[in-house]
């Protein structure tokens, strides 16, 4: 900027009015140059404390040079990833096509399976990138990585499994971390069974929750001595070659062992808690409906709402129960709807009118 | 068109032939291999359940059902070995009060007991609704001599009862020591047959008492017959009564004679040389709930947190010693409740395509807990 003035002041005074020559503000003739530039950082003088003098070698600095050529720049961090972003393409380009992968014809590119990116939101690139991530920043960033999720798309596909990784681990930076979170979104929670194979599940109903806990009961398994011996029968018979007359076939009525089905609610047995037959048939009607009626324990806790509601509540907590232990189910549940919330609750009461619905009497005058 | 004009055959239910055919309720079929067999009480006329009559619950279900029936149970083999211990013993070791779970078959179980005592010979005294003697619906009046309240109608009624039921071993005893009564000396060797029978012809009743506690006491000194006095709701004893005296206080249980007869024999301050004592409690009414001092004698959990401070009547809490408490399980086995299915499957109180699974599912809905499963279970589903 001085030096811009400075040069005014150089041009011929014929050309410059008489009052831009000589301005009440302006300083010297000379230019402005600050101490600090006239500090000869080779040789400095003699330190301050320094009383001896003499010769002093001028000190060697080299200035190491910076180590990547964004290092001038406003934002280097951004400029080097955006760099190293646009080489890899190259580079991914450069293989597909030799593995003739690309260009990829209409139908292939159709078929691939899907590959759902969640790139890391503006915020947290910010962070990454140590400069504001403006929303056409973000575009450009965001830009090249889908470029290079669908390139690991065909990869994968194509079963280049090293070309892939490598993708995967430079995209694998830009994700954000609630990517399965948001991919899992609007889908049912898929419930897992604990060290001791227990269900944990939640049913609901207007304003009734029942929290149910399912183990299968155990079984107990018993060897009949029996059926040992008559295979060690068997087997002497074939060492000797002896040919054995043919039996009549003895049908065995085999004991089932028959196993039931504990249901507590609030630490009370199912005929305690409901005592309308209605309520505790529908807390049993999943069991009925997949044919597993002696075949799990079931402890629940159930709030809210009144008697009907809960046990509504503690069908569908029992349906997941059930869907956790055998997925089978998953379908037939669905279609029975016994693992749907009931969507209705109770109307609100509407201004101008009884209740939610009623009106008030009409009145002719 | 009146009944009898409906003459066609499907109108005749009464005369048709039940569908339900079991095995006999005799003392040979209670055994530990025989859990779970239906067996049906065979009633003849002068059966303790004809004369002495039932609880209300079990006198609907013997309605419904074609034939009076019940299941052996584990716990019913355990009750017909403690009888069979106390026939040669004093009734002061075997005083027993059967408790559990509303529902779980104490009525029942004490039902079995009469029946199995009375096949056996022994001498049954069964009193179904000890409720009828202190909610203040027979008479009483107050009795110089005792100085307590008698139930003349009561004690006549019983009277009778007793002599329907046990007439053939009433007749073989005697009495051994002459009674003095206002209008009559009853000589020492008339039987006791005939001394109810000089009770049942007094008109006024005046008698009734004093003669049915001299039959008693003979009862107790004799060692001919085992005599067993089972009580069904036996806690209202220990309750307080609806009788009121002339200054409108509540009278006492242990004032009233009949009460009072009960609650001895239960306590052990009389005591039959040979027999028992079975009383069975009842939840149903709430007018006459389970008395605190009972639940301390029979060692019975808590409906919620007591303290020393909560009022106990000694008085009652006298006529609480020495008695035991005999638990029905609350839960029937799948064998006793596969029984209790069939009979009602065969006597076509269910029209179900799956037997199976509606056992099952019953079963699991009521926990096994019997009245539930018979109730609420079989006969109130509205499932296929």
């Amino acid at each position: 900027m001085n030096v811009l003035r400075t040069s005014v002041h150089l041009l011929p005074a014929t050309r410059l009015p008489r009052h831009a020559i000589q301005r009440a503000y302006a300083t010297t003739a000379r230019p402005f140059v600050p101490p600090a530039q006239l500090r000869d950082l080779d040789n400095p003088g003699p330190r301050r404390g320094d009383r001896q003098g003499g010769d002093r070698e001028p000190r060697q600095r080299v200035k190491p040079p910076p180590e990547s050529p964004s290092f001038y720049t406003s934002r280097p961090v951004y400029y080097d990833q955006i760099i190293q972003l646009e080489k890899a393409i190259g580079q991914v380009r450069g293989s597909l096509k030799t593995l003739q992968l690309l260009p990829l014809p209409a139908f292939a590119r159709a078929s691939l399976p899907p590959l759902h990116p969640v790139w890391k939101t503006q915020d947290e690139m910010t962070l990454d990138f140590e400069t504001k991530m403006t929303t056409t920043r973000y575009r450009k960033v965001t830009k090249l990585l889908s470029q290079l999720n669908e390139y690991n798309r065909i990869a994968r596909t194509a079963g280049c499994t090293e070309l892939a990784d490598g993708i995967d681990s430079i995209v694998s930076m830009f994700e954000s971390g609630k990517k399965d979170a948001f991919l899992a979104r609007g889908k049912r929670k898929v419930v897992i069974l604990d060290e001791f194979g227990r269900s944990y599940t939640v049913g609901r109903r207007k304003t009734s929750s029942a929290r149910v806990w399912m183990i299968p009961v155990r079984q107990e398994k018993k060897e009949s001595p029996k059926a040992v011996a008559v295979e060690e029968e068997l087997n002497m018979e074939e060492l000797f070659g002896v040919e054995r007359a043919a039996e009549p076939e003895t049908v065995k009525m085999e004991q089932v062992k028959v196993t039931t089905s504990t249901i507590l609610v609030n630490n009370l047995p199912l005929n305690e808690y409901f005592s309308v037959p209605a309520d505790r048939e529908r807390a049993t009607r999943p069991f009925k409906v997949a044919g597993v009626l002696g075949a799990y324990n079931v402890f629940a806790i159930v709030r809210g709402g009144g008697t009907t509601g809960q046990s509504d509540a503690l069908l569908q907590g029992i349906a997941k129960g059930l869907v956790a232990h055998e997925p089978e189910l998953t379908t037939m549940f669905r279609r029975a709807k016994l693992t749907r919330r009931d969507p209705r609750m109770v109307e609100r009461k509407k201004t101008g009118l009884a209740k939610a619905r009623k009106r008030y009497t009409w009145v002719k005058r | 068109m009146a009944v009898t004009n409906l003459t066609e055959p499907i109108f005749q239910s009464e005369t048709r032939n039940s569908t339900l055919i079991l095995s006999k309720f005799t003392p040979e079929n209670i055994t530990k291999k025989n859990i779970g067999l239906a067996a049906e009480f065979s009633l003849p006329e002068n059966d303790p359940v004809r004369i002495f009559g039932l609880p209300k619950k079990m006198l609907l279900e013997f309605r419904i059902l074609s034939k009076p029936c019940s299941v052996v149970r584990g716990v019913t083999v355990e009750t017909k070995e403690l009888l069979d211990n106390a026939k040669e013993r004093s009734s002061l070791d075997m005083r027993v009060v059967l408790t559990g779970r509303s529902g779980c078959g104490k009525s029942y179980l004490l039902l079995q007991a009469v029946e199995y005592c009375k096949q056996n010979g022994w001498i049954v005294l069964y009193i179904p609704r000890a409720t009828n003697l202190v909610n203040s619906t027979t008479p009483y009046v107050y009795d110089l001599r005792t100085q307590i309240y008698s139930q003349p109608t009561f004690a006549y009624q019983t009277l009778q009862r007793m002599l329907t039921v046990n007439r053939p071993t009433l007749d073989a005893l005697e009495l051994q020591t002459a009674l003095v009564l206002e209008k009559q000396t009853v000589p020492a060797g008339t039987t006791l047959s005939a001394l109810i029978n000089i009770a049942l012809k007094d008109k006024s009743k005046a008698s009734c008492m004093v003669i049915l506690e001299t039959l008693l006491k003979e009862l107790s000194e004799q060692t001919k017959y085992p005599v067993l006095v089972a009580v069904d709701e036996f806690q209202a004893l220990y309750n307080k009564t609806m009788y009121r005296d002339p200054h409108f206080n509540t009278i006492a249980p242990y004032h009233l004679s009949m009460p009072r007869l009960l609650m001895e024999y239960a306590s052990g301050r009389r005591s039959f040389a040979k027999g028992a004592f079975l009383g069975a409690v009842n939840d149903s009414d709430p007018m006459y709930p389970m008395p605190l001092e009972l639940r301390d004698a029979l060692q019975i959990e808590y409906m919620r947190p007591m303290s020393p401070y909560d009022k106990r009547s000694a008085g009652i809490a006298e006529y609480t010693k020495g008695l035991r408490a005999l638990s029905v399980p609350e839960k029937l086995t799948l064998a006793e409740a596969t029984s209790l299915f069939e009979i009602w499957m065969k006597d076509r109180a269910l029209a179900t395509v799956n037997p199976d699974t509606t056992f099952l599912s019953k079963y699991v809905e009521s926990g096994g807990n019997p009245r539930d499963f018979v109730w609420k279970g079989i006969l109130s589903t509205i499932e296929a």
